[in-house]
């Protein structure tokens, strides 16, 4: 586990916290000395401060993307919305707002650690699972607790991109670029609509399974209820 | 009335040029033909002309003709002409000064004219020069009235500009508008205002002239004063739409600036926000963090390191509640509530009270205090200086690194002066970056708070009076220096 961070108290509580629930915690408190670290003890998730005094956090992160698919979190303390779509823009899995408990980061790493796990398997998979949904990705099948579900050939592109990334929040830009083309990107709407549908078809009335991020992406969350 | 004043002048010189010539010829008048003497005084009523105009020339002719027919005519010193030729020469004398007068007055009149248009052309050139200079618009408002002013001699003049609800004087030169000369261009809402602005007995000729540019209306510029002849009329219209533009490029520059100071107000509301939500976030996420680790039963936590989480929390605590202070103190400058309650105090118990019973500062940071064994009392408000010598340290530990020690140290310096410094052994603070150090929301390198500790400190003693800066301390590292006045008791005190 490798936590960037600059402020030393946090470092300090983030390498006990984590120590006690039994990860072994390398610390790093500058950009530089993360990026490096990430690169010198490969560690299973990274957690990421977004003010950094050097680097930026978003530069940290894309650079550790261009060579390793480790799970990032990053930690940002303005709650502001266009720093959190950067970040996942930038190949970020997860944010945090500061303050936020043992509890929350622990069950967020799990997460990222199980995307992680799926998503070096779905590259070549031909169907996949996540919780009740499984898709069939060669015959375009979506079947949800066992029933099938018929889906336009969209919504079945939006519903696979969604499992191929389960965990990871999507955001709009990532979404429609992949879904719609590489011309779009602002149409939000279009998401609105589709995820409407699709949480329609799925059972999915309470937004559990497909959850939406206000102003951010979607997630499709894999141990949803 | 400097009409007259002139022919006066005029008439004047004439006298004296004629007395001064008549008496030179007096001993030679035996000698002299009838003709010649008339030929000389053409002399006085020419320079009568030219100085008084049209005015003195008649009277120069006047004086003339009595002084020709007294003095140089026989019989002398009556006014009998005797010899008819000299009636004839008497007579083409006068004929011929009339004519010359009128003549050489019309000269005069047209070299003055073509002087003043020279000079108002000139004015208006200036102006020019002056309204394409980049001037804030209430400097562009004074030039134009005191140009028009000038440059056609009137009375009073006063530009108005449109507002929400009608016009309003925005600048004025000569005499001012009198209230009811304002109702009058700008009558109020409902109120009937006659359009003869002129009270009984004035003799000013008023005029509105509107200033348009771009189709659009600019203001309104109204002028009181002798009235204008056609040639000035038609300059004022020239003037008048040089103006409009003047005063519309005045009116968007400023509206540009306006527009540039919202967008870094706005700017600035951003870095606070984020400064204040990070400087606030920060220690409570290591709260929560910590607190939330020793809360869990899962997590296997070594008594040694619960003691440090529960230190952590303690420490983190502590720096949001300074955190809290500073804002709550720069609300206070802002608001001008700062109260200052200046009283002796020694330099220790300022030192103990700014340490709080602390003898590491967060982070782990050892602190020296080396005293100079001499120090008077100062007279400081204890409670201000407590808290920017706390900043201060707070400041310094945050940036000297593991392993070094803080060092506060006070020494008497210059008359009434205790000099004050507070050490670190971290990365100094480049020359170029000291004064922007103290600015509120600065952000200084590495793990930067807010920057609201260092402009407090510098304002709680700029309230002293006092001054603080930054040197470069001996082995790297900044040393922030201040100074505080010696308490006056003790030069009382036996």
């Amino acid at each position: 586990m490798l936590v960037v961070d600059d402020d030393q108290a946090l470092l300090r509580a983030l390498r006990i916290g984590l120590g006690a629930l039994g990860h072994e915690v390398v610390v790093a408190s500058t950009g530089e000395q993360g990026v490096s670290q990430a690169a010198v003890s490969s560690p299973d998730a990274v957690v990421l401060d977004l003010g950094l005094p050097d680097l930026d956090g978003l530069e940290v992160c894309r650079r550790i993307r261009q060579w390793s698919d480790v799970p990032v979190i990053v930690l940002s303390a303005d709650g502001t919305e266009d720093r959190k779509i950067a970040a996942l823009d930038g190949g970020a899995d997860d944010y945090m707002t500061k303050p936020f408990g043992m509890g929350e980061l622990e069950a967020r790493l799990r997460v990222a650690q199980r995307h992680r796990t799926t998503g070096r398997q779905v590259a070549e998979a031909k169907e996949l699972a996540v919780g009740p949904l499984e898709l069939d990705l060669v015959h375009h099948e979506a079947r949800m607790e066992g029933r099938a579900v018929e889906l336009t050939t969209r919504e079945f592109a939006l519903l696979s991109f969604l499992a191929r990334h389960a965990g990871k929040i999507c955001t709009h830009r990532m979404v429609l670029e992949e879904v719609w083309g590489p011309h779009y990107g602002t149409e939000t709407d279009y998401l609105r609509v589709y995820v409407y549908r699709l949480r329609r078809k799925l059972g999915d009335v309470d937004g559990t399974f497909l959850r939406t991020h206000p102003g951010v992406g979607y997630q499709l969350v894999a141990d949803a209820g | 009335m400097s009409a007259m004043r002139r022919g006066v002048r005029g008439s004047v010189v004439a006298v004296v040029v004629m007395a001064v010539l008549s008496t030179a010829m007096v001993p030679l008048r035996s000698h002299l033909s009838v003709a010649t003497t008339a030929l000389v005084l053409v002399i006085p009523v020419v320079a009568g002309v030219v100085v008084g105009g049209l005015p003195a020339g008649f009277f120069a002719v006047a004086a003339g003709f009595l002084v020709y027919d007294l003095v140089f005519i026989p019989p002398y010193y009556t006014l009998e002409v005797g010899a008819s030729q000299n009636w004839i020469a008497l007579i083409v004398y006068v004929a011929v000064m009339l004519l010359v007068a009128s003549v050489v007055a019309r000269l005069e009149r047209t070299r003055i004219d073509t002087h003043q248009r020279e000079v108002a052309v000139r004015r208006l050139f200036e102006l020019t020069d002056l309204l394409i200079e980049d001037r804030p618009l209430a400097e562009v408002l004074e030039l134009i009235v005191s140009t028009v002013h000038g440059a056609f001699g009137l009375h009073s003049v006063a530009l108005m500009l449109p507002v929400d609800t009608g016009l309003e004087l925005v600048a004025a030169a000569g005499e001012p508008l009198s209230e009811h000369e304002q109702r009058a261009v700008v009558p109020p809402p409902g109120v009937p205002a006659s359009l003869r602005a002129a009270a009984a007995g004035d003799h000013d000729d008023f005029q509105t002239v509107a200033l348009a540019a771009t189709g659009r209306p600019i203001g309104l510029l109204r002028i009181g004063g002798p009235a204008l002849n056609p040639h000035d009329q038609e300059l004022l219209r020239t003037f008048a739409n040089q103006l409009a533009l003047a005063l519309e490029r005045a009116q968007l520059r400023e509206q540009a600036l306006r527009t540039e100071l919202l967008e870094e107000v706005e700017r600035l509301q951003r870095t606070l926000v984020r400064a204040v939500s990070h400087d606030l976030r920060t220690p409570l996420a290591t709260i929560k963090m910590a607190a939330s680790t020793l809360h869990d039963d899962s997590a296997a936590v070594p008594p040694a390191e619960r003691v440090e989480l529960a230190a952590l929390i303690e420490e983190q605590t502590d720096r949001l509640d300074r955190l809290v202070t500073n804002l709550l103190d720069v609300s206070r400058m802002e608001s001008g509530a700062l109260e200052l309650h200046a009283e002796p105090i020694a330099v220790v118990d300022l030192v103990h009270e700014a340490l709080g019973g602390r003898q590491r500062l967060a982070g782990d940071v050892p602190v020296a205090t080396i005293l100079d064994s001499e120090l008077p009392l100062v007279e400081v408000d204890h409670l201000l200086i407590a808290q920017v010598l706390a900043n201060l340290l707070d400041n310094a530990a945050r940036f000297a690194p593991p392993g070094t020690t803080v060092t506060v140290s006070a020494r008497p310096s210059g008359p009434g002066l205790v000099a004050m410094a507070i050490e670190d052994r971290g990365p100094g603070i480049p020359k170029a970056d000291r004064a922007e150090v103290f600015a509120l929301f600065a952000r200084r390198g590495s793990g930067g708070g807010t920057g609201v500790g260092l402009s407090i400190a510098r304002a709680f003693l700029a309230a002293h009076g006092q001054d603080i800066w930054i040197e470069d301390a001996p082995g790297g590292g900044a040393r922030f220096c201040f100074t505080l006045p010696v308490a006056a008791i003790a030069s009382v005190v036996p």
